[in-house]
């Protein structure tokens, strides 16, 4: 609990209780005087007495949930239900570590898939080497091979190991249970592909950010895409996430618009002014701001009326920014993209408080007319310029005021802020000012800047239209639409789907194949946006995804039974793991949980695409050795594998988990 | 088919053209006798048709998938009466627990006797054994007022096949031989036998008002009784435990058969019942009816009977309501068999809640209240919501995260009356009397009620007719969770006329100082009327003649009454007192001092005992009793007639009447006496005291003027509008010394006055006594 928390709660029972007391001396005296008490018809009192009941219960109901749930996170810590599989491992062989060698009981068993040969187990655990070593430093000679055996031996029961061997030097191989895998599977089938289970947090993520009055450009692109994405990974953790847009919707520019727009429009307050290119009447009022003296002093005007707040100014500036907000919203459905807005207007008066609350922790100087702060108590780096020499703001202000408002009042413990690599160091400055000032506390809160490269052109460099402008962000979708539907009609489709199927496949391919490009990159480096390369149906594309997809859903399809209730299915028939492939592949599957924790730890989405792509060529492999369903020679069905077909279900299942996170919207017909 | 069609069709079948009209109005008895006639092909031989009709009446919904095979049995006349008709009905019911089952046609043949023919020579043998044997001496004494029917049913033991005609027949022949022709005497009636009972005892002049709202009075009438016990165990036909299945429109499922069996493992085939009051006031003389009803069926069938606090509405109760009603139910005369709280399953009503959410059956709505009350409501955008988003609001209400009023959970289903998908829990930040702050969202009504029925594995779940419309909401919800599901069997209201029920308004007339307190003897409710000294037994018998039909019932309050003074007229022990004392001295007073009297306190009956009083010079009567200006037929004491003393052997004259010269009021007699074997016998005895005690009397009447004071139509003011002037009056009056030692409730015969009984205002020296009620009703004096 905050301590302003609990101030205030102090503070009320203290009010209470004197009310109380007054009450008693009220009814005493009266009856002291035999007048009449009790029968006090005060309905406003009523009202408020119930409602300070409610209030008071509501209260204890909410703090009682919250230690329940608490409490039921660390349960769920332990309880093995839902579980990433190196998670589990790591768990299983610290603990044999620590049987084997209690002197190392702290160290950390060190876990990884194997790849190779399945004959090395599926994943192994290599710490008998470094276990040696340390030894041999204290003087102990132990050969890692003996070690590993002596893991072996110490390792506890689990229910997904089916054996553990040592091989070559030390290495300690884990077979996963077939047993487990099936009954993995098997729930997986019947309740939905569930989360890893996490402890639950309250996350910020700062993401897209555009500016009023300019176009979203392909450098908004990373951003919106990558912040989606993680926000949606974060969700299916179960995390409470909030997507925050961080509009820049402030500044000095707004005098010279609204004052261009009482020109232009002079009826603006009446009716919404038909602002068809509002870059357009940007560079109009820019023109004129630059050349017109009054003008420009008329726009500083401005800038001071709409910080009073005075109403014209006001309107004017919502009209300006209801324009920009309706052509942002666009893209965002386009995309998919769900955000809520909350931007630089909304600090104003959290900008005021968070100066007056550094001043008055003395972390503010004087610096040449400025009050600076230095982030860091040596006073090394660049330091932030809290108030300028006009006694004006500046970004560090509103990004102070931002991360005081998010983690006292959002009551965030961990902020993310997709932003490009070119302000880490803005970031880092912001961060670590924030911990000096007792805002941001280490332990408590994370914070990252998750940063990404540029967006470059075919020739390498940074991406620009031909005329060298650069790309705005709807033309670049629309450019993306006209390549899907060509690259579906080279391959016939427009033949094959109705006119509706074929625009959510042409839109589902070209939107799902930009962000796939963006995010399948590790996205701290750059990458060359290429549409011919995107859609590409070979390779670890969109494109090729999405019709593995598609091709796996249409086996329960072509079976001719009905697979709509899987329920039902595994009610007659069970999954079985005998062909070697099938085996590979629902490993690959299970393998989903600790992809997502990766991911989800670095925030980095390429695991992810990586993953998919590797569900994709090894169901290619189980598919083509392994019949799910036989024909005769007259083409009629024979056989029906319904394994086979549950595990295609299940294949299907794990991918639409990932392209949910994605964003990549399956098709049926493709 | 048409209408037309129908007619002649149903003709065929052996009706009459009325007849086939008048079935044409059952829509479902017509689509019976229509599947009926689709299941037969070539023309029906002759009875077969009627038999049909017959089958289809009886026909219930639950065995419907078995009419192509009882259509089959009766066209090839394997069932050729009625009676083999029933007992197939009645074995398919029996067969009906397991839904979809397959019926043993060899066990079905076996239980209608199909096949088994009885001679008319087997006939007469069996009947001539019983009348010759066991009615023999029963019918020389009663000739032919002995009910012949038990005879028949006694032959029908034996012989369960015999042809009734032939029986009859038999029967009748047989009598005839032993007993000769009817003599006169074999022609008159009985007389009735309950004549003494209370209701005859109504005087015509104010009939008591029985309204039957839906079916006849006569039908009330048969389905009374004189006690609950009776009622209970001869004209209430319930379902016996188990049999759950055999009741018009309870659902079988196919878990129905397992779930029975558990619950007759549990229950060991035991009546349970339970009396479920909501805790948030106090219990009136409609809730007498149901506390009968459910302690009284399971005493008469040996069960048991819960007294359930259906406490899932935080807002409205308070301690003082779960003492009371308790209080009430023992002051009854019952015993809970436990006492339990709805509130006690709050968890597993969650629970039950979080299970129908994943099965689709149950949704978070944010509809608010106003947008759901009335008629025809807009159906809920929320309806096909996600289940998983479900789950999380439902969490969320719980957790305290939505505001009051902005989500309820609601169950996806369609009431009887129309009613959309009723709402399961709403949220309350209000602490509840047992939970606390456990919770803040609470189960309703609908929710609650079926769901505690079931886990207490009710029997029979009696409650009133309001309630029929959410019956198949009770049995949806017990079946969609698969859980044992009980019985809802309705029974109509108990209104009383001149009553005021309603808890705000009682608390209305409480704050208008109209009436002092909840138990003010001139309400209806069951502590008011217990001041009043109406006693449990009378309540009780009060009920038993009211019956268990379903019929909502409005009483004047002169039938309860009725009931309360034949209680008190056999246990409340008389007494001498004056309400209006007027001083009489004895100028002629026999004895030397004070005696002593010998009172028995039930004249018709000595060996109950005596009690003392005290003759004296100075005696009290009642001031009525004295006339100066005596009108014609005048009886009692005046200047020209004397009048005897009850019980002191005195019959007094007056010498001397003492005035008071101001007002003229007469302040006191002065009366000769003389032995009331030697003067002549007085045309009239009047109650007197002498060396009194002062007792404070309260007299009550009626509070409200019109039979229904809610009623705009009757009293366009309002109810307070329509409070009587004069509803309650004190006296001082005298009564002798016997009556010093009272308890609070005692009760006694006010000779020539009323009933009267002793309040709980009563402390030390000051006895308050209530008037119950007057000797007869509309007892003004002559």
């Amino acid at each position: 609990m905050s301590a302003d928390l609990k101030t205030e709660l102090n503070k009320l029972t203290n009010v209470e209780h004197v009310a109380t007391q007054l009450y008693d001396k009220i009814k005493d005296s009266k009856l002291e005087e035999n007048l009449p008490f009790g029968d006090h018809n005060d309905d406003e009192l009523t009202k408020l007495q119930v409602e300070n009941t409610k209030l008071k219960h509501r209260y204890a109901i909410i703090k009682k949930s919250i230690l329940s749930l608490q409490s039921q996170t660390t349960s769920e810590m332990h309880d093995d239900d839902t579980f990433a599989i190196t998670e589990h491992l790591e768990k299983v062989f610290t603990q044999a570590i620590a049987t084997a060698y209690p002197r190392f009981s702290n160290v950390p068993a060190i876990i990884a898939a194997v790849n190779a040969s399945p004959k090395f187990g599926d994943y192994q655990c290599n710490n008998a080497m470094g276990l040696s070593k340390k030894m041999k430093d204290e003087g102990i000679n132990k050969s890692p091979r003996d070690i590993g055996l002596e893991i072996q031996r110490c390792c506890p029961a689990s229910p997904i190991i089916e054996k553990i061997e040592v091989a070559g030097p030390g290495f300690v191989n884990i077979f996963l249970s077939k047993e487990f895998a099936v009954s993995s599977l098997t729930r997986m089938l019947r309740e939905g592909v569930k989360p890893p289970k996490v402890p639950r947090k309250r996350i910020l993520v700062d993401f897209s950010s555009p500016n009023i009055a300019k176009q979203m450009h392909v450098g908004h692109l990373r951003s919106t895409i990558i912040g989606e994405s993680i926000s949606r990974l974060l969700e299916f953790l179960q995390h409470d996430v909030i997507r925050i847009n961080h509009l820049g919707d402030w500044g000095t520019q707004f005098g010279m618009l609204i004052a261009h727009l009482e020109d232009r429009f002079p009826n603006f307050l009446n009716e919404s002014p038909p602002i068809g290119d509002l870059q357009e009447f940007y560079k109009e009022s820019k023109k004129r701001f630059d050349a017109d003296e009054s003008f420009k002093k008329r726009a500083y005007n401005r800038v001071v009326t709409l910080q009073s707040g005075e109403p014209a100014a006001t309107k004017a500036w919502q009209q300006i920014c209801d324009v920009s907000r309706k052509e942002f919203q666009k893209i965002y459905d386009r995309l998919d993209v769900t955000i809520q807005e909350r931007g630089e207007s909304y600090y104003q008066s959290r900008m005021l408080t968070v100066v007056e609350f550094l001043r008055n922790k003395g972390l503010l100087e004087l610096d040449d007319g400025r009050e600076i702060m230095w982030p860091d108590v040596n006073k090394s780096g660049i330091p932030l310029t809290i108030v300028k020499s006009d006694g004006g703001f500046t970004y560090d202000t509103s990004d102070m005021a931002a991360i005081r408002c998010r983690l006292e009042e959002d009551l965030a413990t961990w902020l993310i802020y997709v932003v490009d690599a070119g302000q880490s160091t803005h970031f880092h400055g912001i961060f670590k000012a924030a911990e000096r000032a007792g805002i941001l506390n280490p332990n408590i809160h994370r914070v990252d800047h998750v940063q990404f490269g540029v967006v470059l052109g075919e020739d390498g460099k940074k991406f620009k239209t031909r005329s060298g402008d650069t790309v705005k962000l709807s033309d670049l979708l629309d450019e993306g639409l006209k390549y899907s539907l060509k690259q579906l009609q080279e391959r016939g489709r427009d033949q094959i789907l109705t006119p509706n199927e074929l625009v959510e496949a042409q839109e589902a391919v070209a939107y799902g194949c930009i962000k796939y490009t963006d995010l399948c990159h590790n996205r701290i480096s750059d990458y060359i946006f290429s549409f011919d390369k995107m859609l590409d149906d070979r390779g670890n594309t969109a494109v090729y995804l999405l019709y593995t997809y598609t091709r796996i859903c249409s086996i329960a399809r072509n079976s001719g039974e009905d697979f709509s209730n899987l329920a039902e299915i595994l009610d007659k028939f069970q999954i079985v793991l005998e062909h070697e492939k099938e085996w590979k592949l629902v490993k690959t599957l299970l393998k989903l949980h600790d992809v997502l924790m990766k991911c989800a730890n670095g925030l980095f989405l390429h695991f992810l695409c990586e993953f998919c792509y590797e569900v994709c060529t090894v169901f290619a492999e189980f598919y083509d050795n392994c019949y799910c369903i036989e024909k005769n020679k007259a083409g009629e069905i024979c056989k029906i594998n319904h394994s086979r077909i549950l595990i295609c279900e299940a294949t299907a299942a794990v991918l639409r988990t990932c392209f949910h996170i994605l964003g990549l919207k399956p098709v049926a017909k493709i | 088919m048409a209408g037309e069609d129908l007619i002649i069709k149903f003709q065929e079948l052996g009706m009459s053209e009325q007849k086939a009209k008048e079935t044409l109005k059952n829509a479902n008895l017509t689509r019976n006798l229509q599947l009926a006639l689709a299941e037969t092909t070539q023309p029906l031989s002759d009875g077969v048709g009627m038999l049909l009709y017959h089958m289809a009446t009886k026909l219930k919904p639950q065995i419907s998938g078995q009419l192509p095979l009882l259509v089959r049995y009766i066209a090839e006349r394997k069932l050729d009466n009625t009676q083999r008709v029933d007992a197939a009905l009645e074995y398919v019911l029996k067969c009906g627990q397991k839904k979809n089952v397959n019926v043993d046609l060899a066990e079905l043949e076996r239980e209608c006797g199909v096949g088994v023919v009885v001679t008319p020579e087997e006939i007469e043998r069996v009947v001539q054994q019983k009348i010759r044997g066991t009615y023999k001496q029963a019918l020389l004494e009663q000739r032919y007022h002995f009910n012949a029917f038990k005879i028949m049913q006694d032959v029908r033991n034996e012989l369960k096949w015999a042809d009734a005609k032939s029986l009859k027949a038999a029967i009748d022949v047989e009598i005839f031989d032993l007993l000769g022709p009817k003599t006169e005497a074999d022609l008159i009636p009985l007389p009735k036998q309950n004549e003494k009972q209370p209701k005859a005892k109504v005087s015509s002049n104010a009939k008591p008002e029985v309204k039957a709202s839906t079916t006849s009075t006569a039908a009330a009438d048969d389905d009374s009784a004189n006690t609950i016990a009776e009622l209970m165990k001869t004209k209430v036909h319930f379902h016996a435990p188990g049999e759950n299945f055999k009741t018009d429109g309870y659902v079988v499922t196919e878990h129905t058969e397992r779930l029975l069996r558990e619950h007759l493992q549990l229950t060991g085939g035991r009546v349970q019942t339970r009396f479920p009051p909501e805790p948030n006031g106090i219990l009136h003389i409609g809730h007498a009816k149901a506390i009968n009803i459910n302690f009284g069926y399971a005493a008469a069938h040996k069960g048991v009977c819960y007294l359930r606090y259906d406490d899932t509405n935080p807002e409205k109760e308070e301690e003082k309501f779960f003492v009371g009603i308790r209080d009430m139910v023992e002051w009854l005369g019952y015993t809970p068999y436990k006492v339990t709280y709805s509130s006690d399953n709050f968890q597993q009503l969650y629970d039950w809640a979080v299970l129908l959410i994943r099965k689709g059956l149950a949704y978070v709505c944010h509809q608010k209240a106003e947008e759901i009350k009335g008629f025809n409501p807009p159906p809920s955008p929320w309806r096909e919501r996600p289940i998983d988003e479900s789950l999380q609001l439902f969490e969320d209400m719980k957790h305290g995260k939505i505001d009051e009023g902005a989500a309820t959970l609601r169950l996806k289903l369609t009431l009887e009356e129309g009613k959309q998908d009723p709402v399961a829990y709403r949220i309350k930040f209000i602490p509840h009397h047992r939970t606390g702050s456990e919770w803040c969202i609470y189960p309703t009504y609908d929710y609650t009620h079926c769901l505690c029925d079931s886990i207490e594995q009710i029997t029979h779940s009696l409650c009133t007719k309001e309630f029929q419309s959410r019956r198949s909401s009770y049995y949806w919800l017990c079946n969609a969770l698969n859980i044992y599901c009980p019985v809802q069997w309705e029974y109509g209201r108990l209104n009383m006329n001149y009553a005021l029920v309603s808890k705000r308004k009682i608390a209305k007339l409480i704050s208008e100082r109209i009436v002092h307190d909840w138990d003010d003897p001139r309400l209806f409710t069951l502590t008011a009327l217990r001041r009043r000294g109406y006693p449990a037994e009378a309540i009780n018998n009060f009920c038993a003649q009211m019956g268990v039909t379903g019929a909502q019932i409005s009483v004047d309050p002169a039938m309860l009454e009725a009931a309360v003074r034949d209680v008190l007229n056999v246990t409340a022990p008389r007494r001498l007192v004056v309400l209006e004392p007027l001083k009489v001295t004895i100028s002629n007073y026999p004895h030397s001092g004070p005696v002593e009297l010998q009172v028995p306190n039930f004249p018709q009956n000595p060996a109950l005992g005596f009690h003392k009083i005290t003759l004296d010079r100075v005696i009290y009567i009642e001031r009525s009793d004295f006339k100066l200006e005596p009108e014609k037929g005048y009886r009692r004491l005046s200047t020209q007639q004397a009048v005897g003393l009850r019980h002191a052997g005195l019959v007094i004259s007056v010498q001397q009447v003492v005035r008071d010269p101001a007002t003229g009021e007469v302040l006191e007699l002065v009366c000769s006496s003389e032995s009331a074997e030697q003067a002549e016998k007085p045309k009239a005895f009047v109650q007197w005291v002498s060396q009194p005690i002062e007792l404070e009397v309260r007299l009550y009447e009626q509070l409200f003027k019109h039979k229904n004071p809610e009623d705009p139509n009757e009293v366009p003011g309002g109810f307070l509008s329509d409070i009587s002037d004069n509803s309650m009056s004190v006296l001082c009056a005298y009564s002798d010394q016997s009556l010093s030692g009272v308890k609070v409730y005692d009760k006694f015969q006010f000779e020539r006055i009323g009933f009267f009984s002793v309040d709980p205002d009563t402390s030390g020296t000051r006895i308050v006594f209530n008037r119950t009620v007057g000797l007869k009703e509309d007892s003004g004096k002559k």
